[in-house]
């Protein structure tokens, strides 16, 4: 039972913050239907801002959410500004060459970190890295020991923030609503005055800004070393599949799920097959439910 | 025809540029593959500088036979087939008669198959997996102990010390790993201690807790992890904060045992103990100069690998000025006969136990005491007492 | 002229060895021919059928690991492994392709690259089948001469070579690029999709398993890390064909001269030190702007540029 929970607490945690990741990656590949292989690279960028801002100037990792993210959106305008859109214009008999694209932006990022900061591994040894909070220090003779992480918890709850302020934003505002109109129907936004160029330009903005504000919230439970990304990369593809491509409130659940999966698979199959049980998923979900989470969501929502 | 012909001239370019520099006579220039970018950066850059600590030092007193030292690096990035290349482009295109470096096995692997076939002799700086001298390969030699040796010291502190009747391992899922888990596995039947967990996991995990949780319902008295860089300090990192009560809390080498355990972990990491090659409180001659020189120049202390690649030169030098000639084969019966002391240890390359040109060495044991590597065992070369048994993570601070 | 230029590349190949190249040398085309041939595999079942494959790593190691199995279970030389890995890998993707080919696009091409994620991890986990992270090590290579390697490769690259330029020629070939067009509009011209699509993956998997077979008996050694790489080897096969030139002929096999041998010479640049991935990242970045088709795609765009006197348009 102890073992039960305390798994399923932690695949939460690790779920709100995968989720984080995906959103930003659901986003571009909604809007734009490419495929960012430089998205992992993007969260290390984020990541050695807030390293950086805490060694140079002793700015907690979470603080540096608002320095990182704004950084990251002019980064992500500039890279779909001035490359993605040149490739995306012309024809070419495989849509997916832009693949080159952002592999090349990985490699460049990823070799420039090198270059700069040298490839050591890096921590933000911030004063609250391995503090807890445990259940039997609240409730004597409590019958199970549970414990929380303040940084795992406080990062869960910052990604659960910025989550839901860019759920409003994307319902609520003209610009977010013109971005899902863009992902949803290209032709008919475009046919309803939206200005679909400037919206991808944004939505890259916006995708790299969470995944650069997903690097703040991992560094201080985490570390870093340039050449991290790719995992990162292949975790945000399976929650955008699993949550429905362009979907926020899919890969939201995209993320708890896989997070509790992956949790659960290494507790009671092992840690080894833990990746096995991520593409699992991730190909079931692609084959049973090819719209996502967001497919389900939406069912219940019309009571189809 | 056009098409042809750019690719005639591209090809011409290509093979001009790699037969161009040949080098001078007065220098003894030599090439060392090392992963300089990827994921095994952080070690070949390690080398890198200490190779080049190790130049300077020689070159200051006169150099090789007179002659003055020039390392080059060649980036393998990891990858078999570069390093392939590499070694191919030593032996063919620089006609380098002797061949030392790589990090990962199984560029070692790459490596040593090429040497052998060529007959160059080809020395292992650090990879670890039993096989690379189990081939009998009469042209590799290796300097740091097979995988199967290093956690010997670790083994009789354990059964010398804490008698402990049950084990986890956690190991990460590569050659290194592997290979270690399974020798701790071995040992732990020798001397009676059951293994109740056995798990590998992913190197580069986020999230250890699950598994954790899995080791901490079978109360283990020692966790053994084989993790490389920064899962180790995660893993311990995380084994606080579930407060996973065992007697001893043992790395097995490589990420346990360099400075950036500490500086991640923290106080997560004190009483942590870790078998390992070498540290900075060995007695060797040289290893403490070495040691203060790289943290004057680098900021940190150089963890086992960085004493080898410096020694490795060292070894390099001695073979060069004991061979008859420059030629491949007298250096490596030059290589043969090394018997010399290095800031790493004594080098000796031995056929035994299965093992060709291998050298055996003691392995040490450390432990994180007031936040620095203390070395605890042997006895003998012990820089501190070791602290046994370790307090319960509740009772700390 | 053009008709023969693969003829010409070929005769210039077959007599490459014979002017003294150094082993280094002999190394890097060796890797160029192996690498071409992956990637006109790859191109057949993407750059003509219009799958986007980000697994090939799966073909790949199935096919490296045949060889190694068929050498470390039974003691059978790994040559037995050329052989073999074109009935395994066709087996294996008649399998994946159940699953994957019901997916299109973007979400086939992630499904293919978690195909061959699961399979590292599974040959990573199988200890009994494949010697798990300890990888297979082959003794002793055959041969110490790369000469004998290089024909095998190159016999090999030939052959893969005229599969695809006949298959192309053939009525299937037409198929093909009808469902890469239109993948209705071929399904409501009584095409069936799903069997032509089969057809070209188990094709294109067990030509890139034959290259992966050759792996292990040229490398010596393998283990899930390297033969199964998603960035070493499905990636790097897509884009030596995207920089060559999607659904071309000798499209990989320029891919794979810029991707082998231009990489390892700006490698070897002297000073350039590790900068030397920013220098080729920028390189690739450069070439998919201006030459979206590829260099053999974009080919008439090269020459306008060349073109003495030619006005650009």
């Amino acid at each position: 039972m102890e073992s039960f929970l305390q798994t399923l607490i932690a695949g939460l945690l690790l779920g709100g913050l995968y989720a984080l990741i995906g959103i930003g990656m659901t986003l571009i590949m909604g809007v734009m239907k490419i495929i960012n292989l430089a998205h992992g690279e993007l969260m290390m960028v984020g990541m050695y801002i807030a390293f950086w801002m805490f060694t140079l100037f002793g700015i907690d990792p979470y603080l540096s959410v608002f320095i990182a993210s704004p950084i990251l959106f002019f980064l992500g305008i500039f890279i779909q500004k001035f490359l993605i859109n040149p490739v995306l214009k012309v024809d070419s008999i495989l849509p997916e060459n832009q693949v080159i694209l952002t592999v090349g932006i990985g490699m460049v990022l990823a070799n420039l970190a090198t270059i700069f900061f040298k490839s050591d591994y890096r921590a933000t040894p911030v004063s609250y890295a391995t503090s807890a909070w445990y259940l039997s220090d609240y409730w004597e003779n409590a019958p199970i020991d549970l414990s929380l992480s303040v940084p795992w918890t406080v990062s869960f709850v910052i990604a659960v923030a910025i989550t839901i302020a860019l759920w409003f934003f994307l319902s609520k505002t003209d610009s977010g609503k013109s971005i899902r109109a863009t992902a949803q129907d290209l032709d008919s936004a475009l046919l309803m005055g939206v200005n679909v160029k400037l919206m991808r330009v944004v939505t890259f903005g916006l995708g790299s800004a969470l995944v650069g504000a997903a690097g703040c919230l991992f560094i201080p439970i985490y570390y870093l070393f340039p050449s991290m990304g790719g995992q990162f990369t292949l975790i945000a593809f399976v929650i955008t599949i699993l949550g429905g491509l362009g979907s926020t409130n899919g890969a939201i659940f995209g993320g708890l799920i896989l997070g509790i999966f992956e949790s659960m698979t290494a507790t009671y199959v092992g840690m080894g097959w833990a990746p096995v049980g991520r593409f699992l998923i991730f190909v079931a979900a692609l084959i049973f439910l090819p719209g996502g989470m967001a497919s389900l969501l939406k069912k219940k929502r019309i009571g189809k | 025809m056009k098409r042809f012909s750019m690719l005639m001239f591209m090809m011409s370019t290509v093979c001009g540029i790699a037969f161009a520099g040949l080098a001078a006579a007065e220098t003894l220039e030599l090439g060392i593959p090392l992963p300089l970018t990827g994921a095994q950066a952080k070690f070949g850059e390690m080398e890198m500088r200490s190779y080049q600590i190790a130049m300077e030092e020689i070159n200051a007193k006169g150099g090789i036979k007179g002659k003055t030292v020039s390392l080059y690096f060649e980036d393998g990035q990891g990858k078999p087939e570069i390093s392939r290349a590499i070694a191919e482009k030593l032996i063919d295109v620089k006609k380098q008669p002797i061949i030392f470096g790589d990090y990962s096995s199984s560029c070692s692997k790459a490596i040593a198959a090429v040497a052998n076939e060529r007959k160059v002799p080809y020395l292992v700086v650090t990879g670890a997996d039993d096989a690379i001298t189990q081939q009998n390969y009469e042209y590799v030699f290796r300097m740091n102990p097979s995988n199967a040796y290093y956690a010997a010291g670790l083994g009789s502190f354990l059964s010398q010390v804490v008698k402990p009747t049950s084990i986890a391992i956690l190991y990460e899922s590569s050659d290194f790993g592997t290979s270690g888990a399974d020798e701790m596995e071995k040992y732990g039947e020798k001397i009676g201690m059951k293994v109740v967990v056995k798990e590998k996991y992913e190197k580069g995990a986020v999230d250890f807790k699950p598994i954790l949780t899995k080791v901490k319902a079978q109360k283990p008295d020692v966790i053994y992890m084989v993790s490389y860089v920064m899962d180790a300090s995660l893993l311990m990192k995380q084994i606080k904060e579930l407060r996973i009560e065992a007697k001893l809390f043992a790395g097995g080498a490589a990420g346990f045992a360099i400075p950036e355990f500490i500086n991640n972990a923290k106080d997560a990491a004190e009483f942590v103990v870790t078998a390992t090659l070498w540290s900075v409180q060995v007695k060797y001659p040289g290893a403490k100069e070495f040691a203060e020189k790289y943290k004057a120049k680098f900021g940190d202390y150089p963890s086992y690998h960085g004493a080898e690649a410096y020694s490795a030169l060292y070894i390099i030098k001695d073979a060069i000025e004991r061979a008859k000639s420059m030629s491949p084969a007298d250096l490596q019966a030059a290589m043969k006969a090394t018997k010399m002391m290095t800031a790493f240890g004594p080098i000796q390359f031995e056929n035994k136990e299965g093992y060709q040109n291998q050298n055996f060495m003691e392995t040490l044991v450390l432990q994180v005491i007031n936040g620095k590597h203390e070395t605890i065992w042997p006895e003998s070369t012990a820089s501190a007492k070791y602290v046994y048994p370790i307090p319960k993570w509740r009772d700390r601070k | 002229m053009k008709k023969y230029l693969p003829l010409i590349v070929l005769a210039f190949l077959a007599v490459l060895p014979l002017v003294g190249l150094s082993s280094y040398m002999l190394h890097m085309v060796i890797l160029v021919i192996m690498w071409s041939a992956v990637g006109m595999a790859w191109n057949l079942l993407a750059g003509y059928c219009g799958q986007v494959s980000f697994g090939h790593a799966a073909y790949f190691g199935v096919g490296a690991y045949t060889s190694g199995i068929l050498y470390y279970q039974l003691k059978l030389s790994p040559w037995w492994g050329i052989p073999i890995s074109i009935v395994v890998v066709t087996g294996f993707s008649f399998l994946l392709g159940l699953i994957v080919l019901r997916l299109r696009g973007p979400f086939f091409a992630l499904a293919t690259l978690a195909m061959g994620e699961m399979m590292r991890v599974s040959a990573e986990n199988l200890n009994w089948l494949t010697g798990g992270n300890i990888g297979i090590l082959i003794q002793e290579r055959t041969w110490i001469d790369k000469t004998y390697y290089y024909y095998i490769i190159l016999a090999i690259a030939t052959a893969t070579f005229l599969v695809v330029k006949y298959l192309m020629q053939s009525k299937i070939g037409y198929y093909f690029v009808a469902i890469r067009e239109d993948q209705d509009a071929a399904e409501s011209l009584g095409i069936d999709t799903t069997w032509y699509k089969t057809i070209a993956l188990c094709i294109s998997g067990a030509l890139t398993g034959i290259a992966g077979a050759f792996y292990t008996n040229y490398m010596g050694y393998i283990d899930p890390h390297v033969v199964f790489a998603l960035h070493d080897i499905s990636i790097v096969t897509i884009m030596i064909v995207m920089v060559g030139g999607v659904a071309t002929l000798l499209g990989p096999f320029v891919g794979a001269i810029i991707m082998v041998f231009l990489a390892e010479l700006v490698r070897s640049i002297p000073g350039l030190g590790v900068a030397h991935q920013t220098f080729f990242g920028i390189l690739l970045i450069l070439i998919i702007i201006f030459l979206p088709n590829g260099i053999v795609g974009d080919f008439q765009k090269i020459k306008r540029l060349f073109k003495v006197g030619g006005a650009y348009k």
